[in-house]
């Protein structure tokens, strides 16, 4: 790859045919005129067709203009729960800056108080003029002063996307460029742009001279208009024939095209190295990815590096070709310095200067590339192609830039704390608002600002225990069989499966219990109990349910399965548990909102929905169950790592050789899936209480929550049982636990308890 | 309650309109008109119109909430309903479990035609609200109401006796 770019192929003299035609046969003339006639023909219709490609393409691209993508506008208003730090974080998300109120887009704050000058905000409901307002956060929550009762904050812009494009772009208007970047990158690859017709003779011949001198290729002859129709319509090979096409249809965007408008589509489509897979197209994406800032923030220096990579990103890469990148970029500055477009002060400076590279930001702008990675895939998977061609569009996500924050410092944080050498583990966050199934927050990596691979979506791994509450909830759908007090046997068993030989489940610490609740036997994860549970309802009801719920579950319908050998990805077992966590309300997990086109019509909406799930009143028991995790099972510790516990419900989840580590958990507010193993999938020494636990301990101890408050069915009853064989008491019995029952499911025998005093439950 | 003042003048209306249906609803499938204002008018002005009898439960409400509100009754009075529903959702981002606004939304779905979200929306506001008073009948009324237009006869008479059991008291908890 790291070819010393654009090298002329000194094309070798033809053989000389320099002999006078006196000389040649009668014969030889004629098929020479003949084999003219016959160019001229072929011409005429080949360049026909390459101006007609060029018109057309060159329009098309006009047309695929990228999409804004904005987070969820933050409402704010009287209690809601937030803490000064995130507002603030929010604040400047949306794009405020510290400043005097008095002017729109500005804020204030002092001690509590924040003044704020919201800018007017087109949304999809209507234009929201500029406002002024004024806030007060105290004990993490917001008071409104003044005259509102709900202040909409103009979302956060979070990027810009081609849906139906795998590069990345930042795409600019030619205004919005730096005026150095626009002259100086002029100044170094094509002088004479303003003058020539798409083809430079004169700048090719003092290239090629300057070339001579130097006996290597110091200057390119290409002009700016030869390396956009490169860019945009041709493959990389060199030949004449292609060399040819090139300089055709680059006459033709000339002849067509404003030079402006080629130029901004240069300064957007100049290649400017890899981001991973995906290739980054233009200066203002490049800005962001090697200095996390955007364009119009650098430097001279910094934008003397751009410059300078336009002629070969590879070759002059500042982080694979540091020396090459600082030479260039000297290089470049004294041609900035030459032109007059820099004072000899400036060049002095940043000749010295370093290469301003950020590597910890180096994705820049794509802080939130894993979010909008899945708001690629859902528009297209839930959008017609042609509705995303569109120009223009508004995109409105479900995200919110403080959760997400908090979200990928507590999983760096996190790990580091909970593994056993730097760097050994990797992780993956899905932050979700449990009633409409709205992503809050994506973590995909544990280096915020690293894009790569993005193991929230796409590390599929086996889930372990995490699995369990669905094979229980199929269990409780049938109260006439299961309660949460039915005895199940904890004990070996060997489940014969044709083709694979018998299985014996074991459980973690290889113990067997004997006869445990139902409920104990989720609340401690116990295998043998489990495996019971699931034979009694299929794995073809488990494997049905997911689907259901829209996630497939694979093909392999082994048994094994009740215990989680299922591989899904973070955000699959977050769409798992979202009706575990709505109480029984089933939504899809979904990023996008809402998309408006450049009329501010709505093309499409996801409005919110109501779906109950048939099993919610089995969803009612098994959220008990998963309280009683944390207070009493796998996951009690819990209890010390909360600073405040709103009444976390949750499960841990620990796959064999401690490869994995999962833990999800919910509140009414929030629903958080934490994943913790190694990319190579070895063995990890991870466990879902003692890995992934913490790190979600760490993100809830942060976010603002509120206490639970339940709302099910009220078919649900409530009764004081005993067990392990179950009986029906009373509150004053010893060891008597309150327990949830689908009306009529409750056990029938009296304890003992009641029994002695001679009278029932309930007429004390 | 200024709205159901102002809807009380039709009583005979909302009676006629009342039976009109319920005849309809027992004998053909029910053709849906999409956004028929009148409807949501049935759920709060019952047969006289009478004003809200029992126990009325008014608990401390979000002001954020209440201000989306009357801003999505107004717009659903302007016959906007996308913007109303627009204004409610936001109501419901903020306060999901508000009985009153959940059977704001119930009464609009019903105005949009869309039966199945009007019972859901409505339910939800039962299953989170007092159970008692005006609010508990306006829930099984409007559940009722999307039944019927649902062509699901037998449930949508289950539910009509549901608004006339609404008790008067709060229930009695053990």
């Amino acid at each position: 790859m790291a070819s010393k770019p654009r090298r002329r192929r000194k094309q070798r003299s033809r053989s000389s045919k320099s002999k006078s035609s006196r000389r040649l046969p009668r014969w030889l003339l004629r098929s020479l005129l003949f084999a003219l006639g016959l160019a001229i023909g072929l011409l005429g219709p080949w360049v026909w067709w390459l101006d007609r490609e060029v018109s057309l393409r060159f329009a098309d691209r006009h047309l695929t203009e990228a999409s804004r993508v904005y987070a969820r506008p933050l409402e704010l208003h009287d209690g809601r729960a937030l803490s000064h730090r995130d507002l603030l974080v929010e604040l400047e998300a949306t794009g405020l800056r510290a400043g005097s109120p008095e002017r729109p887009g500005r804020f204030r704050v002092e001690g509590e108080r924040i003044d704020l000058h919201l800018p007017a905000f087109d949304f999809p409901d209507g234009h929201q003029p500029a406002q002024r307002g004024a806030v007060r956060v105290r004990g993490g929550r917001v008071e409104l002063l003044g005259e509102a009762a709900v202040l909409r904050l103009p979302p956060a812009e979070l990027g810009r996307i081609l849906p139906l494009d795998d590069r990345v772009r930042t795409m600019l208007e030619l205004a919005e460029f730096p005026p150095l970047l626009v002259a100086g990158a002029q100044a170094v690859e094509d002088r004479r742009f303003k003058h020539h017709f798409g083809i430079d003779l004169r700048g090719l011949a003092r290239a090629m001279w300057a070339n001579l001198r130097a006996g290597e290729v110091v200057q390119g002859g290409s002009t700016v208009t030869q390396q956009l129709v490169k860019n945009l319509f041709l493959t990389p090979e060199r030949s004449l024939l292609r060399k040819f096409n090139e300089a055709i249809m680059a006459v033709s965007l000339e002849l067509r095209f404003s030079k402006a408008e080629i130029l901004e589509a240069w300064l957007n489509e100049v290649y400017m190295g890899q981001d991973g897979r995906r290739a980054i197209h233009g200066f203002g994406r490049a800005a962001e990815y090697y200095f996390g800032q955007p364009l119009e923030a650098l430097d001279a220096g910094q934008i003397a590096l751009l410059v300078g990579m336009a002629r070969g990103a590879s070759w002059y890469h500042p982080l694979r070709n540091p020396e090459h990148a600082r030479d260039r970029r000297n290089l470049v500055l004294a041609m900035f310095h030459e032109t007059g477009l820099i004072g000899e002060a400036t060049l002095q400076r940043q000749r010295q200067a370093g290469l301003g590279l950020r590597p910890s930001l180096r994705s820049g702008a794509s802080q939130y590339g894993a979010f909008l990675d899945l708001v690629g895939r859902q528009l297209r998977s839930d959008y017609r192609d042609r509705d995303l061609r569109g120009t223009g569009l508004r995109v409105f996500t479900t995200l919110s830039p403080s959760a997400q924050r908090r979200a990928e410092t507590a999983l760096a944080e996190g790990l580091v704390r909970v593994e056993s050498e730097p760097d050994f583990l990797q992780g993956a966050i899905v932050l979700l608002e449990p009633d409409s199934g709205e992503v809050r927050a994506l973590v995909g990596d544990r280096v915020r600002g690293r894009h790569g691979f993005n193991r929230a979506l796409d590390a599929r791994r086996q889930v372990g225990s995490v699995i369990k509450p669905l094979v229980y909830m199929l269990a409780l759908a049938r109260p006439e069989a299961f309660t949460l007090v039915t005895p199940v046997a904890d004990e070996p068993l060997t489940v014969d499966i044709s083709g694979s030989g018998p299985w014996q489940p074991v459980n973690h610490d290889e113990v067997s219990h004997g006869k445990v609740p139902l409920l104990e036997a989720l609340a401690r994860s116990y295998n043998q109990a489990s495996v019971r549970v699931g034979l009694a309802v299929g794995v073809d009801a488990l494997f049905e349910l997911m689907r259901q719920l829209g996630v497939a579950p694979g093909r392999d319908a082994h048994p094994a399965a009740f215990l989680g050998a299922v591989n899904l990805t973070p955000l699959q077992v977050a769409q798992l548990y979202q009706p575990i966590a709505s109480e029984g309300y089933s939504a899809p997990v979904r990023s996008v909102r809402e998309v408006v086109d450049s009329d501010g019509e709505t093309i499409a909406r996801y409005p919110l929905r109501l779906k109950s799930l048939k099993q919610r009143e089995a969803l009612a028991l098994v959220d008990f169950a998963l309280r009683r995790v944390v207070t009493h099972g796998t996951g009690r510790s819990l209890s010390r790592l909360l600073t405040d516990d709103p009444g976390v419900r949750g499960k841990t989840g620990t796959t064999n050789d401690r490869r994995d580590a999962w833990f999800v958990g919910y509140t009414n507010d929030w629903l958080g899936v934490v994943w913790a193993g190694r990319d190579d999938n070895k063995p990890a020494g991870v466990g879902g209480a003692s890995t992934a636990l913490p790190v979600w301990a760490g993100l809830f101890n942060e976010l603002p929550t509120r206490p639970v408050r339940s709302g099910w069915p009220d078919s649900v009853e409530w009764f004081w049982v005993e067990w392990p064989q179950p009986k029906l008491a009373a509150e004053y019995c010893d060891g008597a636990v309150a327990i949830p029952f689908i009306a009529g499911s409750q056990p029938e025998v009296l304890s003992d308890c009641l029994e002695r005093r001679g009278s029932g439950p309930f007429n004390r | 309650m200024q709205s159901i003042r102002s809807f009380s003048r039709f009583p005979a209306f909302a009676t006629l309109a009342l039976l009109a249906m319920m005849v309809l609803a027992a004998c053909a499938p029910w053709q849906p008109t999409l956004d028929d204002p009148e409807i949501a008018e049935q759920v709060r002005a019952p047969e006289g119109g009478e004003e809200p009898s029992g126990l009325q439960v008014y608990p401390l409400r979000n002001p954020a909430v209440r201000e989306l509100e009357s801003a999505a009754e107004a717009a659903r009075e302007n016959g906007d309903f996308d913007r109303a529903e627009a204004l409610l959702e936001r109501a419901l981002r903020i306060e999901d479990r508000d009985p009153e606004l959940l059977q704001r939304m119930a009464e609009l779905q019903l105005s949009r035609g869309r039966w199945e979200q009007a019972e859901s929306y409505a339910r939800r506001s039962w299953e989170l609200g007092p159970q008692v008073g005006d609010i508990c009948r306006r829930n099984w009324r409007t559940m009722a109401l999307a039944r019927e237009r649902d062509g699901q006869v037998v449930a949508a008479a289950r539910a009509r006796e549901r608004v006339e059991i609404c008790p008067l008291e709060p229930p009695e908890r053990y």
